[in-house]
């Protein structure tokens, strides 16, 4: 007897169990990663929602290419590991590299279609896209870059008094030297328009047609000369500080030291960059308010900038997802599924995308949530006199052209600088030695490129 | 007394002396020799990304050739090398002569200095702080246009402008050479002065009794005796050298025009920026070597005493 009803309540218990088992198989993917940031936003925002779905972290940090040396032996070895990412985040500086060789998925074999992507940012999209166009990785935040530019020094040296009158004067890169000089004049050389040629560079590169290597070749984009031509000006005729990025007089301009009138930086620029280094002193960990008076009682520059889209919409850093193709392949279908949810969900979802810009602050990738931001009253920020910095970045996002972004970009951009503009600008080389030293320098480092 | 005792077991812990050595032995095969190999295989591969780093097929000795005909691979590492040759000569010279004037300083009798001990302490100093920090340290003090140097010589009214160090060769390839001074002339000195304490006090009693000055004493004892550690010196400094990397990777960067750009720079960017050439960076390593190798033979013939026989 006892023995019958054991049966019957164990029975009874299987069955009770069942239908969860079956609707809500469970999932482990591998993500991989070089920094927590991915891991905290599944832990904060998916994992409540979706606990069927679990996940095994990999942390790599990028430095000296540990992360990308990682992922390319082991990937190479073999991609369909135990261990192998299904998911890995991806920067700037090597995204190219993982979206246009096969070991990414085709987002398309996981089930999206172009109706999903039809509200994301376009320049970031594309950088997500290999050269045949098809969409391998997808970003949920978008790092467009806008030109900051100090208020009070544009009305004391130049009248402006609005941002819009500002664009205009840097409406594109005549019109930006020109300001300049008219800038040298009326400040009599102490105001500087801007602080370190790789400023400029940042933005400029966004204005070529061709990337740095197109079919196997090297390849020199006129404008580079225009480029060329403009810093040079801007060296001999003393129209910036002359120094670099991220260096002592850099962070002068930024604080109020030297009077330098425009920085050009991304999203993350103007929350982590300019606004930290308003004043002497000042720490990221500070509150808006606490910098303010911080800045008002030592000269400061905290409400004294304005930003506006400058001469060129353009892109600096950024983290995409994508998955591993080989994974993918082999995956049945609730694995495809999970792997699916996991990149709709940070990259698409706009609830989750809206959530985040709340929580964070963070400039996001598609258009209808930044649209719905905007229209709510966007974000007065007191750093830049309540001027909203989210409809200018939507504009600047919306202008860059990510086409020419390629996967050897941050070498070639490393050996352009060191071997043309700083030599040339300089005058310790002339334009022909300079550029016959990129090219060598490029067929050294670069195997299987063809320079003529 | 029984038959089984009469031999006592002999014991011995001499097999002991093999776990002390161990760990160094095993590190050393995993960390050094085993690279050593892997390098020397990689250099007759195609090797190029870190996909092809174990699947890689043989292709001789062209990544060789490729480092010794003309072309921009090899106008790079010459460069490159000519750099590294002239910053450790400019740093060598300067390092030995201090060395060995403080370290016969130290040890002479007849000027007894105090503080001896704080003194070798500031002087070795800066060997004891990672070559990186220094770096970092230099790169800062020398920037363009504000920066610490930049502002003391124009208050003192040394110069009018500020002036780009690092754009400039010799002062680039100078403060290069003054840091690799700076930062091992302590160490030689140390070592000098240990190769001066160990001569046999008798024979500097001897030569005062004769009435040697001091410089006699330096050159016809102190120097020909500490040959042997200025050979030693001489080698590891040169190997020192040759392999010179951190500073100027970390505040040059190799500029201006590549003029501070040494050999080991060059491999680092054969095989860890770019297209991540592995195989060339690897013959690279491995032509270094035999280059390292010849000059340390040399060294050593010059140094022996080729004379010393005959004398007898």
């Amino acid at each position: 007897m006892k023995k019958v009803l054991s049966l019957v309540l164990a029975v009874m218990l299987l069955c009770a169990a069942m239908p969860f088992a079956m609707a809500e198989e469970e999932v482990t993917l591998n993500v991989w990663s070089f920094t927590n940031e991915f891991q905290g936003m599944i832990e904060k925002y998916f994992a409540p929602s979706h606990p069927n779905i679990k996940f095994n972290f990999t942390l790599y940090p990028t430095d000296g290419g540990e992360y990308t040396s990682h992922v390319d032996t082991l990937l190479a070895a073999d991609a369909t590991a135990e261990d192998a990412p299904d998911i890995f985040t991806l920067e700037a500086a090597f995204v190219k590299k993982y979206v246009n060789s096969d070991w990414t998925a085709d987002l398309k074999d996981l089930g999206f279609t172009d109706d999903d992507f039809a509200t994301c940012i376009p320049a970031m999209l594309q950088i997500g896209q290999n050269p045949e166009g098809v969409q391998k990785g997808l970003a949920w935040q978008s790092t467009p870059g806008a030109l900051m530019y100090r208020a009070d020094l544009a009305e004391k040296y130049l009248g402006v008094t609005t941002p819009e009158e500002f664009q205009e004067k840097v409406a594109d890169w005549d019109a930006f030297l020109e300001t300049a000089e008219e800038l040298k004049e009326a400040s009599d050389g102490a105001c500087k328009m801007f602080c370190a040629t790789g400023d400029i560079w940042n933005a400029y590169q966004y204005n070529r047609s061709q990337g740095w290597v197109v079919d196997g070749k090297l390849v020199i984009d006129d404008v580079l000369y225009d480029f060329l031509d403009l810093v040079k000006t801007a060296e001999e005729e003393d129209l910036y500080a002359k120094g670099m990025a991220w260096q002592e007089a850099w962070y002068a301009g930024m604080n109020g030291t030297n009077e330098i009138m425009c920085y050009l930086l991304p999203t993350w620029g103007l929350h982590y960059v300019l606004k930290p280094n308003c004043v002497p002193g000042a720490d990221g960990s500070m509150s808006d308010e606490e910098l303010q008076k911080l800045s008002d009682e030592n000269g400061g520059t905290f409400g004294l900038w304005r930003m506006v889209a400058g001469p060129v919409g353009y892109s600096w850093g950024g983290t995409w997802v994508g998955a591993n193709a080989a994974k993918v392949a082999a995956a049945d279908d609730a694995k495809k599924a999970a792997i699916k949810e996991v990149i709709r969900f940070f990259t698409l979802d706009p609830d989750f995308l809206y959530t985040y810009a709340k929580d964070s602050g963070d400039f996001v990738s598609n258009n209808a949530v930044v649209d719905k931001i905007i229209e709510e009253g966007g974000t007065p920020n007191p750093f830049l006199g309540g001027q909203d910095h989210y409809s200018i970045f939507a504009q600047a996002a919306n202008l860059a052209n990510a086409s020419t972004m390629t996967d050897y970009d941050e070498a070639m951009n490393k050996l352009w600088d060191d071997n043309v503009t700083q030599p040339y600008i300089k005058g310790e080389v002339d334009l022909d030695t300079a550029i016959a030293n990129f090219k060598a320098a490029v067929s050294a480092q670069f195997e299987g490129i063809e320079v003529e | 007394m029984q038959a089984g005792n009469t031999k006592p077991k002999k014991v011995t812990y001499d097999h002991y002396g093999y776990f002390f050595i161990a760990p160094f032995f095993i590190v050393f095969l995993i960390f050094q020799l085993y690279p050593i190999f892997f390098t020397f295989k990689t250099s007759v591969t195609d090797a190029v990304g870190w996909d092809k780093i174990l699947n890689n097929s043989i292709i001789g000795f062209k990544n060789f050739q490729t480092l010794f005909t003309a072309n921009d691979t090899s106008g790079l590492y010459w460069l490159s090398f000519g750099n590294t040759a002239i910053m450790w000569v400019c740093n060598f010279i300067p390092q030995i002569g201090f060395a060995l004037i403080l370290a016969s300083w130290f040890t002479d009798q007849h000027l007894r200095l105090r503080a001896q001990g704080a003194f070798k302490v500031m002087i070795f100093m800066p060997n004891i702080i990672t070559a990186a920090t220094i770096g970092m340290l230099f790169f800062s003090l020398f920037s363009y246009p504000i920066a610490p140097i930049n502002t003391l010589l124009q208050k003192l009214g040394i110069l009018n402008t500020p002036f780009e160090y690092f754009r400039n060769v010799p002062t680039s390839r100078g403060i290069v050479s003054f840091i690799q001074w700076w930062m091992w002339y302590g160490n030689t000195m140390i070592i000098m002065i240990a190769g001066m304490n160990g001569i046999n006090p008798s024979l500097f009693e001897a030569a005062m009794i004769d009435g040697c000055t001091s410089r006699q004493i330096f050159w016809k004892i102190t120097l020909p005796l500490i040959k042997p550690i200025m050979l030693y010196n001489l080698i590891t400094s040169l190997v020192g050298g040759l392999t010179m990397f951190d500073i100027p990777h970390l505040m040059t960067q190799g500029n201006p025009n590549n003029m501070t750009n040494t050999v080991a720079r060059f491999i680092y960017q054969q095989g860890f920026t770019g297209t991540y050439n592995f195989n060339m960076a690897s013959a690279g390593s491995v032509v270094l070597f035999g280059i390292i190798i010849i000059c340390s033979m040399f060294i050593n013939y010059l140094m022996k005493d080729h004379d010393a026989k005959p004398h007898r």
